[in-house]
């Protein structure tokens, strides 16, 4: 334990350090990445979203990891969450929890729209601003809108936790094919001279493998927290 | 133009999170912390940042609030579990016998939901361990008593017990809970 009085001059060390180190400016602000994204990005990937070019093609080993945490995340809610008990009436907590008519009833008109527009973030990825992550979050919403519209929905847990461990098992092998193509691992399977619009179908084959995979991870972790401790 | 909108926005940013700390009433909080995310998502456009701006739109404003919602309105409600399978009531419905109108008005002081359940099956530790049953109802026969159980950490418990040291007809006891690894 490090005590009160000690935190204070190991503040002031951080912030030297953290001082001097912007004095040196020149180093600090290199612009070389930029514009080689910027140049580039789109000739090598096919995709007009530059974020989506670093993600999915130069930087997909970071995806990969970052799909393995929310993965990692969601079998931690669920093993806090799991308890062995059969549930005779698992609705007896949730049928006393009044939800106003009008967020029904509102909800009922969003629902399709948002599902609509999530699908649409999820396709658009390599075009416009979006994709995976951001696509798979507003469809889990749609999904999360569906429990409150309707408490007595049941869902199969186990199924969905199966469904988002063999997609990420077909994500991490769709991005390993290009080993066999380009010979480098973990970036487009298409050869670099081929056609760009040809390029797109792998980032929109990652961007719906990934959607998929969020929208359902997040409804599983709200789906745990709904029943936990019932 | 875009510079004097964003000052203006991170002053309402800097606004809303005081408000988010000082304000008493839980779901109103959530409303300022999806506001807040909102603003956020904002400045992120103005800085041209989009794809960052949806996520922030699509998790802050609209998951999160939704989980919080759940798991607030769980926290107002005390569940009892009533063992001797008589009462069926929903809680509009009258009550009767002292115990059930001691509850009664025991989770109107406190501002909570009275919620009945009758169908589990199980041993009492069991209930108290991996339920989040509140209190338990049940009988002794030998001395005609009721007989109440509560987790000896929950602090409502603890006001319960002094409420019903002076009734005869009801005895309350404390479950001791088990250690649980987390």
């Amino acid at each position: 334990m490090i005590r009160k009085w000690m935190s204070l001059p190991l503040l002031l060390i951080v912030f030297f350090a953290f001082a001097i180190a912007l004095t040196d400016y020149e180093n600090l602000y290199v612009d070389t990445a930029r514009i080689f994204y910027q140049t580039y990005g789109y000739l090598y990937t096919g995709s007009l979203n530059l974020v989506t070019a670093i993600y999915l093609d130069f930087r997909l080993l970071d995806t990969l990891f970052e799909a393995g945490i929310l993965l990692v995340a969601v079998t931690g809610v669920s093993y806090i969450a799991q308890h062995d008990q059969v549930e005779h009436n698992p609705l007896f907590m949730l049928d006393k929890f009044k939800i106003p008519e009008l967020f029904v009833s509102l909800a009922r008109i969003i629902y399709p729209i948002v599902l609509l527009f999530g699908i649409y973030v999820v396709f658009n990825g390599h075009l416009a601003p979006g994709g995976g992550f951001q696509g798979g979050s507003i469809l889990a919403t749609a999904l999360l809108i569906l429990y409150y519209i309707d408490l007595k929905k049941k869902t199969n847990l186990q199924l969905i936790f199966t469904i988002e461990k063999v997609l990420y098992l077909l994500l991490i092998s769709i991005s390993m094919i290009s080993f066999l193509t380009r010979g480098e691992w973990f970036t487009n399977f298409i050869p670099l001279e081929s056609n760009l619009l040809l390029k797109s179908v792998f980032l929109i084959a990652l961007n719906l493998i990934i959607g998929a995979k969020v929208a359902l991870g997040l409804t599983a972790i709200f789906i745990s927290f709904l029943k936990e401790g019932r | 133009m875009n510079e004097w909108l964003g000052i203006l926005l991170q002053v309402f940013l800097i606004i809303t999170a005081i408000a988010v700390v000082m304000h008493q009433n839980h779901f109103t909080i959530i409303i300022l912390m999806s506001v807040f995310s909102i603003i956020a998502a904002t400045l992120y456009t103005i800085n041209q940042a989009p794809d960052v701006a949806i996520a922030e739109v699509a998790i802050n404003a609209a998951i999160i609030p939704l989980i919080y919602v759940i798991a607030i309105s769980r926290q107002r409600e005390l569940i009892v579990y009533d063992k001797l399978h008589h009462q069926q009531t929903k809680p509009n419905q009258k009550l009767e016998g002292d115990v059930y109108l001691y509850l009664q008005r025991f989770s109107q002081k406190h501002k909570l939901k009275l919620n009945f359940c009758h169908d589990l099956k199980v041993s009492d530790k069991v209930i108290f361990q991996d339920l989040n049953v509140d209190v338990l109802i049940d009988r002794d026969k030998r001395n005609d008593q009721f007989v109440l159980k509560g987790k000896s950490s929950n602090v409502l418990m603890k006001k319960m017990m002094k409420d019903l040291k002076a009734n005869e007809r009801v005895r309350f006891e404390m479950v001791e809970e088990g250690e649980n690894l987390d």
